[in-house]
């Protein structure tokens, strides 16, 4: 046995879940601002006196028991949920973090492992919503089709993107995404068959006859929020969207892919087939976007061209680099921090869009990894050096 | 370790903290949700204002059974804002009505929020008659009028003033969508001409263009269907552009920003609303009074005594039975006759009021002024020189 | 179609052109010397129209009667703290984060558009609405058919013009010039051979958003409106056009603009509902894209390895 996993205690990890998943649900009840201002103090201080090297022991505590950490984390949250079961908003709050992580999983395959810069994520998003809204309106259509087509238009217009992308570089890339994201909010805007500026309706979700648009009522008399059901619906979809990139960065493929980013003329000169890797990669992430993106109108039951602009692109961008390009774990706290934040403090509620790109540009000057950068690619987890 | 410990014990103390608070219940909070900022905020200001007014003399009033709080929600004027705030307050179980929307937009996009959390809410500015009329929702209620008068009499009079042509400029939402099709509607049977009908987004700065069309068209009157920031645009580039015709305007154009952001060249602009002007309104004058006691930052504008009179209709209305959602909207699908500083208040099938009378107006010398009061109708000015 | 009314598209077309231009120009300068793309440059465009409209309403208070000297006041006024702006911005935030990934200079700057847009919709009096721009020049128009040629047009395109023409100037016939050339070339060697690398960013900033300053103050008074949100739309078409026309190419940026606003144009005549316009511009764009990669003037330059 190694030193360094010996002193890797599973423990130190587990506490560290349960303190953060007390914070949050302390965080979600509070109420009053001057509640919420001191949380979010108190969260901030906290985090700056542990310091790097407690830091790290927890993330090394982390990467060393994996599969251990999955299970309380997802206990951990089970536990919360249920403690905000009947709780409409903070159901809602916590369903579209989930729902927007995915997607930002999705834009992380993107970025971290295939250096493709996408500025229009909240455009796909926009799609998968707009399918759900078309096909929702048409009676006999099951929901749980909508879905996946939803998903699959999203890959699919993704890719008419693709040919001019793959023949630009760095900037250039750039501007094709951006173009195409006021391109789609104007085309929605300007469309009478997309319900215009005005949006349109989207029915709740119902799977084999269980609307979940209706309050759950127990037979003990309870009655939980219909959110309930959507947040176990995003919890799930997190999950498999987490697995997928898993295997994906332990797979052939996501090593082609980190070739690709680290550094495309080597890789194509190894043999790698750089623009095919790529074309998976944004067609993967766009897919999750899009599914994620028809969750999240049917469970808000509204879409409307200014929910996708350019703006919302760059919060789906930021949360990504926030939490750590390349990391999918960093994405979930990132989301939380970014969505949730403005929401609670109502009192800065006016200046939320100020703070939030004044709080970027800091991270951006200060700690450009992100808040929990991936760390060079470790081949086998449990494999050390002798 | 021991800063370790410390910091886990003030974690769990903040962790109880939540629990600490409790709250009396004798305070009943309704919430109100406009515009307060962007380019309609007048409004949205003016009706927050008028509302604050309503709590403010009721909290004084010593005969009231409840304390009532009003949480304000900005909906920005956009419908997905709209939602978001709308949700937040319809998700909150301490809320228990609301005084909701100038914007049609956000009005429409909303009114199934409403639904489906019961809460009960009064509009008092958004025109639209599908927010009423369009659904069977019966925590919705409208105390202004709806578009499709206003349209109406838009048409008799302006045929009346003989003009002959026109050409419709409107903005792409349901609000401007609404107006041309009810402005049309009426002004093909009154026997004018449409030469011409521009779709414009609600937030497009250049119409030179567009604009260049309609100087080829020649038209006599230029109808706009949308709201202020649009409308000080189009008169601006008319202007430059030399497009020399009547321009003629709804409701959603009747305001003092409109006539701020143009100055001179407001002069002789039409625009119709319905509802009297403050002064000829059964309450009118002492609102104004009170009013202006309170030394509010911006003026009720032309919606801020429809504010007024929902917040008093709903509070009333929980003096009767109480700070229960459910009891709160039936007792307000039953209001008849109600008398209010707007006139008497009577919800029909849809929970819409009537208000059947339109005003015209006209802006001279800086200000929005009734058209029989004004020079032009006098035949001492000309519309358009 | 009737020549004035042709005239009229034409004349509309050029205005847009030169604004976009100038903003185009001003990308294409930073890019070329830094190998950023400063997405804030849209918003220093709306601060400089607003620091315009103060130094308007400054003059006024003190007195000043005549509206051009007012105008030239507003927008020498607003080019030298855009200026400033603009080499602060390059100072603190961009040069930091040189040998940064480029996502994060690009993220930079657009977070830093962000902030600049709410500061003013926040802190500005009465920030959020649009505020009507003052007409400052002689507007006597020359009837032409049916198009009026009017002179504060005239002048605004003719200033517009002269700028770009200026900076096109300084940038190929002046020291400046020339060093601005030799950074945006390579930067290592034209810091072996002695030039001061900071020095030509900070100015190459301040050129670029004093350029941008003018345009604001242009469109405001082409207009008759400012709004907080004017920088965002402006700015990426300005970043599009330069992009179309060849990033480091002066001659395609201003290509680029008067391209979009062709494309603009010909979408608001051609499609009955004119609000397409954008969309169709943009993918054109796109497609341009898709056929030349690196712009229509192509960026000559070798990549290493």
């Amino acid at each position: 046995m190694n030193a360094a996993s010996q002193s890797a205690s599973p423990w130190l990890g587990m506490l560290a879940l349960l303190f953060v998943a007390m914070f949050a649900f302390a965080f979600l009840r509070a109420e009053q601002q001057w509640q919420v201002a001191a949380l979010a103090a108190v969260g901030t201080i906290g985090l700056l006196l542990m310091g790097r090297s407690n830091m790290r022991r927890i993330e090394s505590s982390w990467a060393a028991h994996q599969s251990s950490m999955q299970w309380t984390a997802i206990v951990l949250s089970a536990i919360v949920i249920f403690l905000f079961r009947e709780d409409h908003f903070a159901l809602l709050m916590i369903a579209t973090v989930m729902l927007f992580s995915v997607a930002c999983l999705g834009l992380n395959v993107q970025f971290g492992y295939a250096g493709v810069v996408n500025f229009a994520g909240a455009a796909f998003l926009g799609i998968g919503g707009y399918t759900a809204a078309m096909l929702t309106a048409r009676p006999g259509i099951p929901h749980g089709f909508v879905i996946l087509v939803a998903g699959l238009l999203a890959g699919l217009i993704g890719s008419l993107l693709i040919l001019p992308l793959l023949r630009t570089r760095g900037h250039y890339a750039a501007l094709i995404t951006i173009a195409f994201a006021i391109l789609f909010r104007t085309f929605l805007e300007v469309s009478d068959t997309f319900g215009g500026p005005q949006g349109l309706k989207v029915s709740g979700l119902r799977i084999f006859g269980w609307s979940f648009n209706d309050n759950i009522e127990t037979p003990w008399g309870g009655e939980y929020s219909f959110y309930l059901n959507y947040v176990i619906l995003s919890f799930l979809l997190l999950g498999v969207a987490v697995m997928l990139v898993r295997r994906l960065e332990y797979s052939w493929l996501g090593l082609s892919l980190d070739a690709v980013r680290i550094d495309e003329t080597a890789a194509s000169v190894f043999g790698f087939d750089v623009a095919r890797w790529k074309i998976v990669a944004f067609t993967l992430g766009n897919a999750l976007a899009g599914v994620a993106g028809a969750v999240y109108a049917m469970m808000t039951g509204f879409v409307a061209p200014a929910n996708f602009t350019l703006a919302e692109s760059l919060i789906l961008v930021s949360i990504v680099i926030l939490g750590g390009v390349g990391n999918p774990i960093g994405i979930l706290p990132a989301a939380a921090l970014v969505l949730i934040l403005p929401e609670k403090l109502q009192a800065i509620q006016e200046y939320r869009y100020l703070l939030f790109s004044l709080f970027v540009i800091l991270v951006l000057l200060f700690r450009p990894e992100g808040l929990l950068p991936r760390r060079m690619r470790v081949y086998a987890p449990r494999w050390r050096s002798p | 370790m021991l800063r370790r410990l410390t910091w886990s014990m003030s974690l769990l103390l903040l962790f109880a903290l939540p629990y600490a608070s409790v709250h009396a219940k004798e305070k009943v909070k309704l919430v109100f949700i406009g515009p307060l900022t962007g380019g309609v905020s007048a409004n949205g200001l003016g009706g927050r204002n008028a509302t604050d007014l309503a709590i403010k003399q009721r909290n004084k009033d010593a005969k009231s059974k409840f304390e009532y709080e009003l949480v304000v929600l900005d909906d920005e004027c956009k419908p997905n804002i709209g939602v978001q705030v709308a949700t937040k307050a319809a998700t909150d179980r301490s809320i228990v009505a609301g005084i909701t929307h100038y914007c049609s937009t956000v009005a429409m996009a909303t009114v199934d929020v409403y639904h489906k959390f019961g809460l009960p809410v009064v509009v008092w500015g958004a025109v639209l008659p599908d927010v009423t009329y369009a659904n069977d929702f019966k925590e919705i209620h409208r105390v202004n009028g709806t578009m499709i008068n206003q349209n109406e009499t838009a048409a008799k009079f302006m045929t009346g003033q003989k003009y002959k042509r026109w050409v419709i400029i409107h903005d792409t939402s349901d609000y401007g969508k609404g107006h041309n099709k009810y402005f049309s509607e009426y002004l093909t049977k009154t026997g004018g001409q449409i030469l011409g009908t521009f779709g414009v987004t609600a937030d497009q700065q250049d119409f030179a263009a567009e604009l260049t069309k309609i100087k080829e068209l020649k038209p006599e009157v230029v109808y706009f269907g949308g709201i202020t920031p649009l409308g000080v645009r189009i008169r601006t580039q008319m202007d430059k552009l030399g497009v020399k015709a009547v321009l003629q305007g709804t409701s959603g154009i009747v305001s003092d920003a409109f006539i701020e952001g143009l100055g001179p060249l407001a002069e002789g602009t039409l625009a119709f609303r319905e509802g009297a002007p403050i002064e000829k309104l059964p309450g009118g004058k002492a609102f104004s009074e009170q009013y202006a006691a309170q030394k509010y930052n911006d003026p009720p504008e032309a919606y801020g005594p429809f504010a007024y009179a929902a917040a008093n209709l709903v509070m009333d209305v929980i003096e009767r039975v109480g700070p229960d959602r459910k009891k709160i909207r039936d007792a307000l699908n039953a209001t008849r006759d109600y008398q209010s500083i707007v006139g008497p208040i009577t919800f029909d099938d849809h929970r819409q009021n009537a208000v059947p009378l339109i005003t015209k107006l006209v802006v001279q010398d800086g200000k929005w002024i009734v058209w029989e009061d004004s020079d032009f109708a006098k035949g001492k000015r000309k519309l358009v020189k | 179609m009737d020549p004035s009314l042709l005239a009229q598209y034409v004349f509309n077309g050029a205005m847009l052109g030169i604004i976009y231009a100038m903003v185009a120009v001003g990308f294409t300068l930073f890019f070329g010397v830094l190998d950023v793309i400063k997405f804030s440059h849209g918003d220093v465009l709306m601060v400089g129209a607003f620091t315009g409209l103060t130094t308007y309403l400054a003059l006024d208070a003190i007195g000043m009667k005549s509206g051009p000297l007012m105008a030239a006041g507003a927008m020498l006024c607003a080019m030298l703290a855009m200026a400033a702006l603009g080499a602060a911005i390059a100072r603190w935030l961009v040069l930091p984060l040189r040998n940064a990934p480029p996502i994060n200079v690009l993220l930079i700057t657009l977070m830093t558009g962000t902030a600049l847009r709410e500061a003013v919709r926040l802190f500005y009096p009465a920030g959020a609405n649009p505020k009507p721009f003052p007409n400052l020049l002689p507007s006597a128009a020359l009837p032409l058919g049916d198009f009026a040629l009017r002179t504060d047009n005239l002048i605004l395109l003719f200033v517009g013009f002269s700028a770009v023409v200026i900076v096109h100037l300084l940038v190929t016939r002046s020291k400046l010039g020339l060093a601005i050339r030799a950074v945006a070339q390579d930067a290592e060697t034209a810091q072996i051979m002695g030039m001061n690398f900071r020095r030509v960013v900070l100015i190459t900033f301040a050129l670029g958003s004093a350029l941008a300053a003018l345009a604001g103050v242009t469109a405001g008074l082409y207009y008759s409106e400012i709004n907080f949100g004017m920088g965002l739309l402006l700015g990426v078409i300005g970043f599009s056009a330069a992009v179309v026309g060849g990033l480091g190419n002066l001659y395609g940026a201003i290509l680029g603009g008067f391209l979009f606003a062709a494309l603009q144009t010909l979408g608001a005549v051609w499609f009955t509902v004119p609000a397409y316009k954008d969309v169709f511009a943009f993918a054109v764009v796109i497609l341009l894209m898709a056929w030349r990669p690196t712009g229509l003037i192509a960026e000559r330059s070798a990549e290493r390895v």
